[in-house]
């Protein structure tokens, strides 16, 4: 894995602003999951608990 | 393989993209623009008739919010080349050589399906088609039809910025209503006096000039701009009491608005009278910073009287 980098264009500094930048989508990609949960549940609102059997 | 990476290491680093961090990501979305989008289209959701649930108000917020971020990075994409010659958009990571062309609009096309398909799935249908077609205005219809072709490029340009209160509006009721109709024109009639107030700084003036952009002052001369100023304030005020028509507001907004429309004329009337020298562009920069600080108190002032439970006057239409 080491001898890849060292063979890639990119410095260490790339590789840190890759590495900001990969976290931050991680994040939004989180963030947009939790998103689409909540509203489920709240769009749901009492309609599961109130379904007939 | 070997020979790519050489061919790579000689590219510069510019061309290759990769070299933009995450605030200059974040700057593509024009974050000042973006707190203005925000406010007014949470004073839409506010404004509406009937209720939302308070987590998909922070959706529908949340969209319109990435929405205007999008056009923001799109409008630095197409409009690199002018920016790069322009002091004030200079820095702007796209001219700046920090994004790359091709980044920003991967990025900013990501964004806006994104947000429109967001609001869509999770708030209502309506909201989502104005906030595409918000996004369209702003990038086809102002950035790259109107702005390099017409000194009237603000006037039927800044449309794309007045609709984020129908946007919220429309998360809430699912219509398009006289009542979101009003704050659009408010926000309408607003744009021109407050952006020429700008374009009349000779800094400002001397980039858009030096660029080629045909506004108003560089085409029309400085003379011409200070008449349409005035003359788009003394149509502005009576816009401003538009919602009380409607039934959106109450005594409080009116009264408060007949005095800042006074204010406001008082500062476009400086404008026009006072032609030469330094006090000249301090009157022009009195009047930008009026107007910003009066679009925020106006809209917040529909905030104020529904947090006070002040009644609305019945509507005369709508």
């Amino acid at each position: 894995m080491k001898d890849v980098m060292t063979n890639t264009p990119f410095g260490p500094e790339d590789m840190a602003r890759r590495k900001k930048r990969a976290i931050a989508m991680a994040l939004i990609l989180v963030a947009l999951a939790v998103l689409f949960f909540i509203t489920t549940i709240v769009r749901l609102g009492g309609s599961v608990a109130m379904r007939s059997m | 393989m070997s020979d790519i990476n050489a061919q790579l290491t000689e590219t510069p680093a510019a061309v290759t993209g990769g070299q933009g961090t995450v605030k200059d990501f974040f700057a593509l979305l024009k974050p000042r623009v973006m707190s203005l989008v925000i406010f007014t289209a949470f004073v839409g959701i506010i404004a509406a008739p009937g209720t939302m649930h308070p987590w998909l108000a922070f959706v529908a917020l949340l969209a319109i919010a990435v929405g205007a971020g999008a056009a923001g990075a799109l409008n630095m994409w197409y409009d690199a080349d002018i920016d790069a010659l322009m002091k004030r958009t200079a820095k702007r990571p796209v001219p700046a050589g920090a994004i790359t062309p091709s980044e920003a609009l991967g990025f900013g096309m990501v964004l806006a399906v994104g947000s429109v398909l967001v609001l869509g799935l999770l708030v209502n249908v309506l909201a989502s088609a104005l906030l595409a077609f918000t996004i369209f205005f702003y990038i086809v219809v102002y950035t790259m039809w109107l702005k390099r072709l017409t000194p009237q490029n603000i006037v039927i340009g800044g449309a794309a910025g007045a609709f984020p209160p129908m946007v919220g509006w429309a998360s809430v009721t699912g219509s398009i209503d006289l009542g979101s109709i009003a704050l659009v024109l408010i926000i309408f009639t607003w744009t021109p006096p407050h952006f020429w107030a700008l374009a009349l700084w000779k800094k400002i003036n001397a980039d858009y000039t030096n660029a080629g952009v045909p506004m108003l002052p560089v085409v029309a001369g400085a003379d011409e701009t200070r008449r349409q100023i005035l003359l788009y304030t003394l149509l502005l005020v009576p816009v401003t009491l538009f919602p009380a028509l409607t039934g959106t507001v109450g005594w409080l907004y009116l009264i408060a608005n007949i005095a800042l429309g006074a204010m406001f004329i008082w500062h476009a009337w400086r404008v026009y009278r006072i032609r030469e020298g330094q006090e000249a562009e301090i009157a022009c920069k009195k009047l930008f910073g009026f107007s910003t600080a009066w679009l925020f108190i106006v809209f917040a002032l529909i905030l104020v009287e529904r947090a006070i439970g002040l009644p609305s006057f019945a509507p005369v239409f709508g």
